[in-house]
């Protein structure tokens, strides 16, 4: 298993070293100074001249090449042109935000989705599976902000029940301590502040949570579907096996195997694609700060961000890897 | 374990955190004395001395913070003392003296004097680029006793004043400088009516009541600048109670005219609207021979094909105003003959001119170059329609700011919707920046070819000191800039506040336009 997960890692480093050049050499692409965006509209030429120069971009792109590489072997990834803190300071303080709201719309997808496709492969055909595929239909066919309207206008406009958006009451004012506003709240013993974050969180982690759960819902469904049909179902039922164990254990079991790749992959694809669901509801992670990077030029964030979101994603892909082996031996067996 | 039991205990989990919900108690903070103002974006900085006029962070500079003098509400157009009690200027208009105001502390506890407002002066000038052609001027700052302040300047400039209303001549507390370093721009420590207490990335600035504040205490507790990018957003914030105040913050992030008008029917929520100094227009590359725009008669074709008042009504639904030259009519150096003097919407006469220029109907190809957003993207629809009517084709290209600004600079363009922003109270603003010849070449200006005559003129404008002569002096510069046709001026945007009813005393200020909230009140 050790070795397993070390030839895994060392696999990555070409991956990431791939993205580098890509991203370093996309963001030169884009049109546009980032200078001129830095100093505004009131700027002289010189002014502009000499802030190129303090930032090195009139040097050959090579040189800024070099420059970046042995700052990133050093921990530094630059600092961002428009705040001038360190990038990676600036991704730390945003990334808690995103991972509280990825992992719990994950949760909630997994939590909703499995059992729904569950629930219709051993129905197949049957009132509810209709419904389910209907409704999972829509899920999947429906965009991030017009879920976001259609649910802010509900929940919070007509019924009064939950926040329109940001990610904690304006009027609790505290430091964060993890960043995390429910951990913060239960560590702070602060039930107001705790209900606060619950409350801030339902929305937009159920607008996150839809897309997965309906691919889910449909996934499981048909893999079930499948795996039911296998000579080994047949013979647990033959042993006379109950059917909630038939279904459970041999059936989810193996069901679950492909599902855990959707998953993982939509997991790291919630955090660097949550720019929409982030921007509506005011909630403030790396998805949006990426965004106004783009907006502003700033190089330094830009790569920063891409990077850190390149090291996710490969890192959920080993994760997943790993879990293979958990869920079936003769993965477990092929990794040792 | 069966199936179904299974399946309910997984359906149940979320159902866990419910009891935990209901049985919190409620926030006890004070609503009453809270504003929550949504604001689009970050505060790019709380830091005078590297202020670059942008909208938010000055705002909260300008509440945070005091300057020497201010712009006196409602009408915004005479200065009053703020933390100087008076001032004399020389005959030569070189020499500014300050009485300060005696008894004034920092939020740090630490006395206002003289040295401060030379410590921070000084240092803007040093550390800001951004306004290094107006405190570039100064070149000497001295102190004969700690409430007396000399300034003196190395030509005269009567704008001064007015640049001392600003944001970057906000005066800091040196020992808070010295304290924070490079850290003062998230510590920012000022005499203004409420000091600085927190600051999360993209999630808000909170500022605290000053009981101590020279003017007295402001009525509210505490303001909260809530960041929330996206306009509908801070629509529903506001119907439902979420914020105070939504400020149209600049063209690109407004919420939409129709918008509007679902407020002004909602009895909860008040409109303030002032007139700004704002000037949007159609821009044409004056500096470059080679465009078709070179010839006055194109200039003067497409000027006339613009349906204004269609324009304003259309489009702004009477939100903004008509701008009849480089100066909006609010200016106190707007000369009234100019009303008469602009063009007006005439597409035969437009017709006319192009045939007079050579130009056959349908041979004209123009890219309108214009900003992002739908606001803008709804203008320029406007304008091509108008110059698709006069046989001028245009393709709309809208462009990222950043790109924008490279093609303005460079002159890569033959017309251009285009905008200008003053920042200080005072002609100069437009006038100078975007006329002078000397800075056609730079960004943002009307790249005006070299006119010596013109800039002389602009140049006695801008330094003469009686306000009489120069009124007229800047009578004569707009007059002879409008003959020129170096663009088409299409509009001044009002300044708009949306606000909960219960809010009131609130002023807008026109320019700079920030809100100051030490007047402000619920009920």
């Amino acid at each position: 298993m050790i070795s397993f997960l070390l030839r895994r890692l060392i696999s990555l480093v070409p991956v990431l070293c791939l993205v580098l050049v890509i991203v370093f050499s996309l963001v030169r692409f884009i049109p546009g100074d980032p200078a001129v965006t830095l100093l505004g509209p009131g700027a002289t030429d010189q002014q502009i001249a000499a802030l190129r120069d303090q930032l090195r971009l009139d040097q050959p792109l090579a040189i800024q090449f070099v420059d970046y590489v042995a700052g990133l072997l050093h921990g530094d990834l630059g600092a961002s042109l428009k705040t001038g803190q360190p990038v990676l300071h600036e991704l730390l303080i945003r990334l808690p935000a995103t991972l509280e709201l990825s992992i719990f719309a994950t949760l909630m997808a997994v939590i909703v989705g499995v059992p729904i496709g569950v629930l219709s492969a051993t129905r197949p055909n049957s009132l509810f599976d209709h419904i389910t595929r209907l409704v999972s239909l829509i899920g999947v066919s429906m965009p991030a902000f017009l879920l976001a309207l259609i649910l802010q206008l509900v929940f919070a406009t007509y019924l009064g029940w939950l926040p329109v958006s940001g990610r904690l009451s304006p009027y609790i004012i505290g430091s964060p301590i993890t960043g995390f506003t429910l951990v913060d709240g239960l560590l702070a013993r602060d039930a107001a502040a705790f209900r606060s974050a619950v409350e801030h969180l339902l929305l937009p982690m159920t607008v996150l949570a839809a897309f997965l759960a309906a691919t889910l819902g449909r996934f499981v469904r048909n893999t079930m579907l499948e795996v039911m049909a296998e000579d080994y179902i047949r013979t647990a039922r033959a042993k006379g096996l109950s059917r909630s164990s038939v279904v459970l254990q041999h059936g989810l079991r193996n069901s679950l195997l492909p599902a855990v790749t959707v998953v993982g992959l939509k997991f790291a694809e919630m955090l660097g694609g949550a720019i929409l669901t982030e921007t509506i509801f005011a909630w403030p992670g790396v998805g949006r700060f990426m965004f106004e990077a783009i907006k502003n030029r700033d190089y330094p964030v830009i790569q920063g961000a891409t990077l850190v979101f390149a090291l996710l994603f490969v890192t959920t892909s080993v994760v997943v890897d790993l879990l293979y082996g958990v869920l079936d031996p003769r993965i477990r067996r092929k990794m040792s | 374990m069966a199936l179904s039991r299974y399946l309910a205990c997984l359906a149940a989990l979320p159902l866990l955190v419910c009891p935990l919900i209901a049985t919190t108690q409620a926030q006890t903070t004070d609503a009453q004395k809270t504003l929550i103002v949504a604001v689009p974006s970050d505060p790019a900085n709380l830091e005078p001395g590297a202020n670059k006029a942008e909208p938010i962070g000055s705002e909260i500079i300008l509440n945070v913070f005091d300057t020497l003098v201010a712009w006196s509400a409602p009408d915004f157009s005479k200065l009053e003392g703020r933390l100087a009690k008076s001032w004399t200027v020389s005959p030569d208009g070189k020499e500014f003296n300050f009485q300060l105001r005696e008894g004034v502390k920092f939020h740090d506890g630490t006395p206002f004097d003289a040295e401060a407002v030379k410590f921070s002066l000084e240092r803007t000038k040093a550390i800001n680029s951004y306004v290094q052609a107006t405190f570039g001027l100064i070149r000497t700052v001295s102190i004969p006793s700690p409430t007396e302040l000399k300034i003196s300047l190395s030509e005269p400039y009567p704008a001064f004043l007015s640049i001392l209303a600003q944001p970057q001549a906000a005066i800091v507390s040196p020992a808070a400088v010295k304290k924070f370093g490079d850290k003062f721009a998230v510590n920012p420590v000022g005499t203004g009516p409420f000091a600085f207490t927190s600051y999360r990335a993209d999630t808000n600035v909170v500022l605290d009541a000053n009981p101590n504040y020279f003017r007295g205490a402001p009525k509210l507790a505490r303001v909260i600048y809530r960041v929330i990018p996206e306009a509908s957003t801070r629509r529903l914030e506001l119907e439902n109670g979420g914020v105070d105040v939504i400020q149209q913050q600049g063209q690109l992030s407004a919420i939409p005219v129709e918008e509007m008008a679902a407020f002004k029917s909602n009895p909860r929520i008040s409109i303030v609207e002032a007139p700004s100094q704002i000037i949007r227009q159609l821009e044409f590359n004056n500096n470059d021979p080679k465009s078709p725009v070179a010839d006055i008669r194109v200039r003067k074709a497409i000027a006339h094909a613009i349906d204004y008042d269609g324009l304003l009504q259309g489009v702004f639904g009477g939100v903004a105003e008509r701008v009849y030259g480089p100066l909006t009519t609010n200016s106190w150096a707007f000369d009234p003959k100019l009303r008469d003097a602009a063009p007006k919407y005439d597409p035969q006469l437009a017709k006319k001119l192009l045939a007079e220029a050579g130009i056959a109907s349908g041979k004209l190809n123009f890219k309108l170059y214009s900003f992002q957003g739908p606001l803008w993207g709804a203008v320029a629809t406007f304008i091509q329609a108008n110059l698709a009517d006069v046989g001028v084709n245009a393709t709309i290209e809208q462009t990222e700011f950043p790109a924008y600004r490279a093609l303005q600079t460079a002159g890569k363009f033959d017309i251009a919707l285009d905008g200008r922003q003053p920042w200080y109270n005072d002609p100069d603003a437009h006038i100078t920046i975007g006329y002078l010849s000397g800075l056609a070449d730079t960004a943002m200006t009307f790249r005006m070819p070299k006119d010596d005559a013109l800039d002389a003129l602009i140049l006695k404008g801008q330094q003469t000191v009686d306000p009489d002569e120069r009124k007229k002096l800047y009578s004569d510069i707009q007059e002879k800039i409008v003959a020129r046709v170096p663009a088409a001026y299409l509009f001044s945007p009002k300044l708009i506040v949306f606000m909960r009813a219960n809010v009131k005393g609130l002023v807008i200020n026109s320019a700079p336009p920030l809100n100051e909230y030490w007047s402000v009140y619920k009920n």
